[in-house]
């Protein structure tokens, strides 16, 4: 078993690790992800393939819960994902059993960084093919965070943030337009940004909101569609405010 | 001459407690004596016998504390990974077979007699006892604990199906408290908890507001003699 015992992720002759890069390819190739924290609220979208007619949509969840106030966004190889939440999830209610406590968002993104970390200097593995969002309530302060981490390991919070297909156009719109939100006006920040790259529609985004006492909850198709519409009307009236009014002949 | 026993130290560890579970047309009650006892010592009189496993289910422990605690911890444990993976919350069959599993699977170590009782969707309320050994079955009612014993009798006569909430909550609170009047081992107050459909709503009945039975005294105000 000596051959199993070599390990994948060697640094090159210039200081790279190319295995983690390469994982940060598959990333870059998996459908966009977008995370937004607002003051209440935090919203976290994905880009939906479209699903094929036979198939339950209902099983194709890019957004996952850890625990009752912690939920997962990913971008990447999804059976990594799935393995890697599995992992968390069973950290998550450990560290309630062990400390009589429920863990913190910082905690477990610790946790899950570590893990890809770990898979990055063993022998016989591969890294996880995944950037994940992660975001959650405090269980005490009722503080909202947001955190990303990544193939190699590292982790770090963010006001807002995108990962996956397109994801520097996304981080781009963020920047120029983040503001201060709450409720309903983060759900639209995180929608507008993810229609910069998705197909516009609510059948090609999946959005779930997250507030302090409702928890995780998943909108559906037709609220999707809504903000949708809501966000093109606005997109038309400035449309249509800069073309000025008509020239009388 | 030998050195006095001392009850405290060389008593058995008895199953010092009632506890009983109920099921009534559209939920389960719950109901429980507060004492925890070491020997003849009562440790806690205002103990809460009645343990959360989920939303919808919770636990009656009887035996040891600690390894009822435990139990149920790890119960729990297992129940919120299996609730966050399914979706949906987990059935009272499911969260007593678990018992059933961790009782059986370590015998040898654990002395604790427990009731899962609970509401779900498919079932309607449901009761299941956990006796010593491990064995798990489904019952319209169960009673636990070292009271049981003084109400075998009572529930063959007074238990029927297919009570209301208020006629089910009358039996479990006039239970315990006859169980309570016998057994050293139980006492305090009484407390039940409800499950259905809408939810749980915790009750608490203090002892002085418990029911006297036969050749139980009321209280009665001292004459105060002037003198």
């Amino acid at each position: 078993m000596a051959r199993y015992d070599r390990a994948i992720t060697v640094f090159s002759p210039d200081g790279h690790l190319f295995q983690v890069e390469y994982a940060l390819e598959a990333v870059r190739k998996g459908n966009a992800a977008v995370g937004v924290r607002g003051t209440d609220t935090i919203v976290l979208g994905v880009e939906k393939k479209s699903t094929a007619k036979l198939q339950d949509a209902r099983t194709v969840r890019k957004i996952l819960k850890l625990d009752e106030h912690v939920s997962l966004a990913f971008a990447g190889l999804t059976a990594d994902a799935r393995v890697l939440v599995n992992r968390a999830r069973i950290e998550c209610q450990s560290h309630r059993l062990t400390v009589e406590d429920p863990v913190t968002v910082e905690y477990i993104t610790r946790f899950i960084a570590g893990l890809q970390q770990k898979y990055t200097q063993s022998g016989g593995v591969r890294p996880f093919g995944i950037s994940t969002l992660i975001v959650g309530f405090d269980p005490y302060t009722g503080v909202p965070a947001l955190y990303q981490t990544d193939p190699s390991g590292t982790f770090s919070a963010w006001k807002a943030n995108a990962t996956g297909r397109n994801s520097n156009s996304v981080r781009e719109f963020l920047e120029k337009n983040y503001t201060e939100t709450s409720g309903a006006e983060t759900v639209k920040l995180a929608v507008r940004a993810l229609l910069e790259v998705v197909e516009s529609g609510g059948k090609n985004i999946e959005i779930a909101v997250m507030t302090k006492n409702e928890g995780l909850r998943l909108l559906d198709e037709a609220e999707v569609e809504e903000i949708v519409a809501g966000i093109e009307a606005e997109k038309a009236a400035v449309e249509a405010a800069k073309k000025g009014p008509p020239r009388d002949q | 001459m030998e050195p006095m026993a001392c009850q405290w130290t060389d008593a058995p560890h008895s199953m010092g407690t009632t506890i009983m579970a109920v099921e009534y047309n559209g939920g389960v009650i719950l109901g429980a004596d507060s004492r925890t006892t070491t020997g003849v010592y009562v440790a806690n009189r205002a103990s809460d016998k009645i343990t959360e496993l989920t939303d919808n289910v919770y636990l009656c422990r009887s035996g040891s504390a600690a390894d009822s605690q435990v139990v149920s911890d790890y119960v729990r444990y297992f129940l919120n990974q299996h609730t966050i993976l399914l979706g949906r919350l987990a059935t009272v069959k499911t969260a007593s077979t678990l018992v059933k599993e961790l009782s059986y699977q370590n015998k040898s170590f654990l002395e604790t007699g427990l009731i899962v009782a609970g509401w779900d969707k498919y079932e309607g309320g449901s009761v299941y006892g956990i006796p010593l050994g491990g064995t798990l079955l489904r019952l319209p009612f169960a009673t636990g604990g070292s009271g049981s014993s003084y109400l075998y009798g009572f529930l063959d006569q007074a238990w029927k199906s297919n009570m209301t909430q208020e006629e089910a909550e009358a039996l479990v609170v006039k239970s315990i408290s006859l169980a309570i009047a016998r057994d050293g081992a139980s006492g305090g107050v009484v407390r039940t908890v409800t499950i259905n459909e809408e939810g749980v709503q915790r009750k608490f009945y203090a002892g002085d507001k418990l029911p006297l039975f036969h050749e139980e005294i009321a209280p009665r105000p001292t004459p105060i003699h002037a003198n």
